[in-house]
């Protein structure tokens, strides 16, 4: 069969990062092809690229056999029937559930204005084939429930004639009940003809719903399986199989005694009972997969969400966390995840943004001691080697390394003695993440207690001392450095049931069940 | 290996210089000596000491309220209120003399306590309760308002006795004696807003209110503070005109705050927050008197007068973008 979409070496590229390189992928009339990848494998870009959000630097489209420039915005996927349900739903909350389905292409009266009932109409009758006849197609989107939303997008998607839809990651928020009506919907429309890529991080969905799975890892092609000629784990060794090389030069640090200690600590929806302990001069890798609560449980021990209940030791004291000063007063550095919206403030300087954290500290009298702000400026631009022709260049002309490595020069201005990274090296170029992996390694060989936020695999395997795996709020396995592999990890990223523990047995089970379900 | 270009870098002082000459205030140098020049040319009454002491006296109580103006549109805020706190302290005072029988000193402080609360009671809501601050002092500008004329009852405090009037319509040390509190108001915004941890801390909110917060600036405390200090700024604002026009009537004071961020947004603070500096606001100002006063003595009546400002301050942001665009990315 000819396929209705394929795509052929496709590559993207942003500022400081290869996103995609040479991928191909294609999908048949009829068929679910799942898509998936870890953190940061090019998913997104992706499916952005086939739904024309962004245009590929290179590579070929062709739509029915037909050879055609790739799509340079949305419009024209739409118009070439591509359909794509994101996580986040594009509804209006305000508009009714018909008005949402037909928007910017409602039913017209001769005389041009909206015909209303046919608009009614017409949204039933789209409900109706979907098989979901007890939606109220009057009732405010905002008024219904997350699996209705999803419904009204997919009926929004026929009524554009859609005859590829992109689904990423639908189930994410989705009640069990939910997921089983969607499953049914997307069968429904396999029958139909519809073709459907399926971005997902469970597995087991997509051995029950798709025919085939096409990997990516590090924005690179890796593989195409028939579901019923693959496995679970050998999906995961697909996913994150990667020979880790001698990029990240961790150095070997004496561990003394515990520094940051966390017991069943609480902040709902996103932290649920953590238990955690980093010691002095040990690096801890925090992994899971976004949504994870990985970041949310950083931002609790930071005081930004105070937590409602447990407990946090320092030195093995007992401490009260309310917000960020606390946190800093106690030693506790946080290098946040998003560098242009919560590590700096970009545009203001050099100078500026390393004295921040530090201010009350750099004082003469009431006022800001400037030759110290300014040498402290220096002394960072120096150690971190930051590039830049003066401390007082505003932030946002810096390159990303350089402007990591602001967020971790101020930071470091405050001497801590727990240091917390979020994704330290996210979209930074290979030499800056060398440097910012030794700043690290040097910083434990001197007695800090470092846990270390990351999605990227090689990263967790290669400088953690002890890597903790979080999911859905908790923590759901520990490994020492020697015990963790790629493979136990990504297990307990994923696997929905169960610990980590009995990771190797899940996998296995993860096969079985999926056979079941085909 | 350092990589920094040691001798090109600028100096601190020659930047400054740089700054000020391609920023807002720059520009208002210019517009302020251009206005002198041909106002000088065309009254002769303008150009005289009495004159300008006469308006600088004028123009103290806008300018007392765009010094924290200032504070709170750098953070990315406003205070629409200030104009009917300013009204309330000033019916308040009367009140609490004349009605209630207070001595006059004691009337003055509670005044200027009523409008510190006021401004307080803003600053809670904004910060804990999370009203946009556009909201928040949209209601409270009616809401004071109404109180002003709840508490007056349509009738003006006037028969003040002598020494009261020492502050508004005499001198000290040869100048208007509100011009002190203007002069040492001003001096202490200023080394503030430049040269304090809590000057920096308002910048970087309005920069980025997410980013101050992780970096452990405490966002709400500095909120609170500088909400009630535009209470408490309009508290003694309030009592300054008093003394100056003899009389409070509960509409003093009325659309007072569009002619405050009029000035501090000709001063070249960013109504988006995060840029402004308190020399910008104090020039914008007496741009903004000049004008009024100049245009008024050459006999141009009071409409076209409001043109002239609103064209000066549209002419002096365009050009303010034009050199940033031009000069300032090199």
């Amino acid at each position: 069969m000819q396929p209705i979409l394929e795509l052929t070496n496709i590559s993207k590229r942003f500022p400081g990062v290869q996103a995609l390189q040479n991928v191909r992928f294609d999908v048949l009339p009829g068929e679910v092809h799942a898509l998936i990848g870890e953190n940061g494998a090019g998913k997104s870009t992706l499916i952005k690229i086939i739904s024309g959000v962004y245009k590929p630097d290179e590579g070929t489209l062709r739509l029915d056999g037909q050879e055609r420039p790739p799509f340079s915005n949305p419009r024209e996927a739409q118009a070439a029937g591509i359909a794509t349900i994101y996580q986040e739903l594009s509804l209006y909350p305000e508009l009714s559930a018909a008005e949402n389905i037909f928007m910017g292409h409602a039913p017209r009266t001769r005389f041009g204005a909206v015909d209303w009932g046919r608009m009614r109409r017409e949204a039933r009758e789209l409900l109706a084939s979907l098989e979901i006849h007890d939606l109220d197609v009057n009732r405010k989107i905002g008024t219904l429930s997350v699996g209705n939303r999803q419904r009204i997008e997919i009926a929004k998607a026929l009524s554009l004639n859609a005859r590829i839809l992109v689904m990423d990651e639908p189930t994410a928020a989705l009640t069990e009940a939910d997921v089983e009506q969607l499953f049914r919907i997307v069968r429904l429309l396999q029958e139909r003809g519809v073709a459907i890529i399926y971005i997902s991080h469970r597995l087991q969905e997509i051995f029950t719903l798709a025919d085939r799975v096409t990997v990516l890892r590090d924005g690179e092609y890796v593989a195409t399986r028939r579901v019923t000629e693959t496995s679970e784990p050998e999906l995961i060794s697909m996913m994150v199989g990667r020979t880790v090389d001698d990029l990240f030069p961790k150095l070997p640090a004496e561990i003394g005694e515990p520094l940051l200690e966390v017991r069943d600590l609480w902040r709902r929806p996103y932290t649920l009972g953590v238990n955690l302990t980093v010691r002095a001069g040990e690096i801890v890798g925090l992994a899971g997969l976004i949504g994870s609560g990985r970041s949310e449980l950083a931002q609790t021990i930071f005081g930004i969400m105070p937590a409602q209940s447990g407990q946090i030791l320092i030195e093995g004291k007992p401490v009260r966390i309310r917000h960020p000063g606390d946190a800093m007063r106690l030693g506790i550095a946080y290098v946040p995840e998003e560098r242009g919206s919560q590590g700096l403030i970009r545009q203001m300087t050099i100078r500026q943004n390393i004295s921040l954290a530090v201010l009350r500290a750099l004082t003469r009298g009431p006022f800001i001691d400037r030759q110290g702000e300014k040498s402290l400026a220096e002394r960072m631009i120096d150690t971190l080697n930051i590039r830049a022709y003066s401390t007082n260049q505003i932030v946002n002309k810096l390159s990303g390394g350089n402007q990591q490595k602001v967020v971790v020069g101020k930071w470091l201005a405050s001497q801590p003695r727990i240091l917390i990274m979020d994704e330290p090296t996210r979209g930074i170029d290979v030499g800056a993440k060398a440097e910012v992996h030794r700043l690290m390694s040097q910083l434990a060989q001197q007695g800090m207690a470092i846990l270390m936020i990351s999605s990227e695999m090689p990263e967790i395997l290669g400088m953690s001392d002890r890597v903790v795996v979080m999911r859905e709020g908790r923590v759901v396995g520990e490994f020492s450095r020697e015990e963790a592999t790629q493979e136990k990890v990504a297990t307990a990223m994923m696997s929905v049931e169960n610990g980590a523990s009995d990771a190797a047995e899940l996998a296995v089970d993860g096969v079985q069940t999926g056979a079941k379900g085909r | 290996m350092s990589t920094r270009e040691a001798q090109r870098e600028p100096s601190e002082w020659s930047l400054t210089l740089r700054e000020f000459f391609l920023g807002q205030e720059g520009v208002l140098v210019v517009f302020l000596v251009i206005a002198v020049v041909v106002l000088a040319f065309t009254s002769q009454n303008f150009l005289t000491s009495k004159n300008l002491l006469n308006q600088a006296r004028l123009m103290t109580e806008v300018g007392l309220l765009a010094l924290p103006m200032t504070y709170i549109i750098i953070t990315g805020g406003i205070d629409l209120s200030v104009g009917s706190i300013f009204g309330f302290s000033a019916v308040m005072l009367g009140w609490l003399w004349q009605e209630q029988g207070f001595p006059l000193e004691v009337a003055i402080v509670a005044s200027i306590v009523i409008g510190t609360l006021a401004g307080l009671f803003n600053a809670l809501f904004i910060v804990y309760v999370r009203v946009p601050p556009i909201i928040m002092t949209l209601a409270t500008l009616a809401l004071y308002r109404g109180l002003a004329y709840g508490v007056s009852q349509a009738r003006s405090a006037r028969g003040y006795p002598e020494w009261f009037f020492r502050f508004g319509q005499e001198d000290t040390f040869g100048i208007p004696t509100q011009i002190w509190f203007f002069i040492v108001a001003s001096i202490i915004t200023w080394i503030v807003l430049a040269r304090t941890p809590f000057g920096r801390g308002l910048y970087a909110i309005g920069n980025n209110v997410t980013g101050a917060r992780f970096s452990g600036i405490p966002v709400d405390r500095y909120l609170l503070v500088i909400y009630t200090f535009s209470g408490f700024m309009a508290g003694l604002a309030g009592f300054l005109f008093t003394s100056r026009v003899s009389t409070t009537r509960a509409d003093s004071g009325t659309g007072m705050e569009l002619d405050v961020i009029a000035a501090v947004v000709l001063g070249g603070t960013s109504i988006m927050g995060g840029r402004g500096t308190i020399p910008g606001t104090i020039l914008g100002l007496v741009l903004i008197q000049l004008l009024k006063n100049g245009l008024s003595l050459s006999g141009v009546k009071g409409d076209a007068t409001i043109v002239v400002i609103g064209s000066v301050l549209i002419l002096s942001i365009l050009i303010n973008n034009f050199l940033q665009r031009r000069f300032a990315q090199a």
